[in-house]
């Protein structure tokens, strides 16, 4: 009974996934109709002489009639195509190609970092609630919280690069070397992990306060469980359930911002391409990095849901979240 | 008379609120013979819950105090440290809840809540036995399919089913004292009788002492042996179940009686006109005197204590024998 319920379950999670990835489809179209600016004029320059500037509009394709264009848009997406830089000429897939593993890698080492250390500390704040440790993380969690990750990726760049000179500056490692690259990855993940441990440790804490007081764990203590089995086994993975949701949410966070951490770091990524895509009103590059991020995202949540129902056999049965 | 499974003296518990302290047992003495039901009946607010949470030594963290002797076979609970009560937890005293929806954990299979209980009273045992006897409990309780139902999540279990895996739970234990805490309450009247049979076919098998809580006097008085009534965080009667209702001697129990039949399903007595009294108010006279019809000037000087009238027969009521022969 349970597969027929969890294939359901997949199938319309799945129809959701490719909705979500369509309308973003359409917006990222949209943005080379609607966006004011001739990218041509601001391609080639204000001394762009008109008949440059006619045929490169011809030759991206933009003199023709918008379903024309619809069409050819979702034909090239469907088959793979991300276009071409408008500058370089190289396949934008190409470019996404080389620099999404930075992104990637960036983004799970940090939330890694976050959960491996916040999840622990909001556990402990939660069952010696109101000692001396609770009081200071909660102060040291909501000061990590509120400062933005790259002024903390300043700080951490003056102290420990700059100062200390404990630690490579800037870049990703160019010999690509494990070793380098792992001494390169230490500042930018700790800048973006810092804050996201703190959100880990008070929401562990909060959710980990509220099931302690829940009825079923009551009973547990009401036939002698023994108090671990009691907070580890019965309570942890009711209070892990918002956890997976702060962490569905910060995966799509963190790679949505990635781009302050890449800057500020001097390093390859997604985020910086989308930027300088931005800057140049690089069409294709800025569409193709913003589809492969928006799948992305789309992917995370859609194993985000799946875990849930992993966990609880409530959403199993109602396909629904709580 | 054999000695008293559990034996309860001067229980007095406090809690500290925002308004005040608040008296939420202000001295109850107790007796529970051995393999007996005894029936606890009461208002909503009128401690009951208090009294079974302090046998299991499961109160809320805001208590401020907890003084007295709860006796179990001569083992004096109130005095344990908190590991030792552990040990006792599940072993020899169990609890059924009042709401079977939001006591067994949502994320568990009830077939590893049960052996997790289990495992306390018998740590080694083989997989496939635990399995085996886990099913066993359920098909005692009256589970169709046990063995499907082990690996059912407490969603997939109707409120009764849910109830019923509770008792499970509770027999697994194999306690010497069994507290039920208005276990039927939260069901609906179909489901609350089948629930009462089924404890009253327990009794049969079980040779443990019940506490069954309720509010619902009919029901105390098809099941239980014994009766004790509770009012404002103090046992105003108690004796065996049929006398006291045949004949009861403290006007609260009296006031019970004429009631019953319009009693709604909230639990509050609604034909006795007033309020429980609020926990916060420090007794100065009789607790039921603001509400008694025979309420005379000496009922204010003090609570009267628990007095045996009778043989076996107990009410503290200083006019009893005037107003209730
Ligand atoms: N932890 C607590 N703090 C303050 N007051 C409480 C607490 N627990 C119960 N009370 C109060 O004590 C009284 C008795 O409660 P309870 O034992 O639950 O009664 P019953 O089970 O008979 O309805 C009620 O007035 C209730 O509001
Ligand atoms: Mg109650």
């Amino acid at each position: 009974m349970f597969a027929n319920e969890t294939a359901r379950y997949l199938a319309s999670r799945l129809v959701t996934t490719v909705l979500i990835v369509f309308g973003a489809m359409l917006m990222l179209f949209a943005l080379t109709t609607l966006v004011p600016g001739d990218p041509a004029r601001t391609l080639l320059g204000p001394q762009a002489t008109p008949e440059l500037a006619q045929r490169f509009i011809a030759a991206m394709g933009l003199d023709q009639p918008v379903h024309i264009r619809l069409w050819r848009f979702f034909s090239a997406l469907a088959t793979g195509d991300l276009g071409v830089d408008v500058v370089s000429g190289r396949p934008v897939w190409t470019m996404i190609r080389d620099v999404l593993p930075y992104t990637l890698i960036l983004t799970f080492a940090s939330l890694a970092v976050a959960v491996a250390a916040g999840v622990p500390l909001g556990i402990y704040a939660a069952t010696h609630r109101g000692s001396w440790m609770d009081s200071g993380l909660a102060f040291i969690s909501v000061a990590f919280i509120a400062m933005p990750s790259f002024v903390v990726a300043i700080f951490l760049l003056l102290i420990f690069a700059i100062w200390l000179d404990w630690l490579p500056v800037l870049g990703a490692s160019r010999s690509g070397e494990f070793w380098d690259e792992f001494k390169r990855m230490i500042l930018p993940t700790a800048a973006i992990a810092i804050g996201w441990a703190g959100y880990f440790a008070r929401l562990m804490r909060s959710s980990m306060l509220e099931v302690m007081g829940e009825p079923y764990i009551r009973t547990a203590r009401a036939y002698g469980i023994a108090e671990r089995l009691v907070t580890y086994k019965y309570a942890l993975k009711n209070a892990c359930i918002p956890a997976i949701a702060l962490l569905g949410f910060g995966i799509g966070r963190v790679l949505g911002n990635a781009v302050f951490i890449e800057v500020v770091f001097a390093r390859p990524g997604i985020g910086r391409l989308i930027y300088e895509g931005i800057s140049t009103r690089n069409y294709p590059v800025v569409q193709g990095a913003v589809l492969v991020m928006v799948v992305l995202v789309v992917l995370v949540n859609l194993a985000v849901d799946l875990s849930y129902s992993a966990i609880d056999p409530r959403i199993r049965r109602d396909g629904a979240a709580r | 008379m054999a000695a008293p499974m559990v034996s309860i003296q001067d229980l007095v518990v406090d809690a500290s609120t925002s308004r005040g302290t608040a008296h939420l047992l202000r001295g109850v003495s107790l007796d529970i013979g051995r393999g007996r039901i005894l029936g606890v009946v009461g208002e909503s607010g009128s401690g009951k819950s208090t009294l079974a949470s302090a046998m299991l030594r499961l109160l809320p963290p805001n208590i401020s105090r907890l003084s007295g002797q709860i006796r179990l076979d001569g083992l004096d609970l109130v005095a344990l440290a908190p590991a030792e009560m552990e040990a006792i937890r599940g072993r020899r005293v169990a609890m059924i809840f009042q709401d079977p929806m939001t006591a067994l954990n949502p994320l568990f299979t009830v077939g590893l809540q049960l052996i997790d209980v289990l495992r306390r009273r018998e740590p080694g045992l083989r997989r496939a036995d635990e399995l085996k006897q886990a099913e066993a409990m359920l098909a005692t309780v009256g589970i169709p399919d046990p063995r499907l139902r082990l690996a059912a999540y407490p969603h997939q279990l109707s409120g009764g089913m849910r109830q019923r895996v509770m008792i499970a739970m509770a027999l697994m234990a194999q306690p010497d004292l069994l507290l039920a805490d208005e276990p039927t309450t939260a069901l609906d009247a179909t489901v609350e009788a089948q629930i009462v049979e089924l404890f009253d076919e327990l009794r049969q098998r079980f040779s443990g002492s019940i506490v069954f809580i309720s509010h619902h006097l009919g029901l105390v008085a098809e099941l239980c042996d014994d009766l004790c009534v509770m009012y404002g965080g103090v046992i105003v009667e108690s004796g065996p179940v049929t006398e006291v209702l045949a004949r009861p001697r403290h006007p609260y129990t009296r006031a019970l009686l004429d009631c019953e039949i319009d009693d709604d399903a909230s639990g509050r007595l609604a034909s006795i006109p007033g309020d429980v009294p609020d926990p916060l108010t420090v007794l100065t006279g009789c607790v039921f005197a603001p509400r008694c019809p025979h309420a005379a000037p000496r009922c204010l000087q003090g609570q009267p204590p628990l007095m045996e009238l009778e043989p076996g027969r107990r009410a503290a009521c200083i006019r009893a024998d005037e107003v209730l022969p």
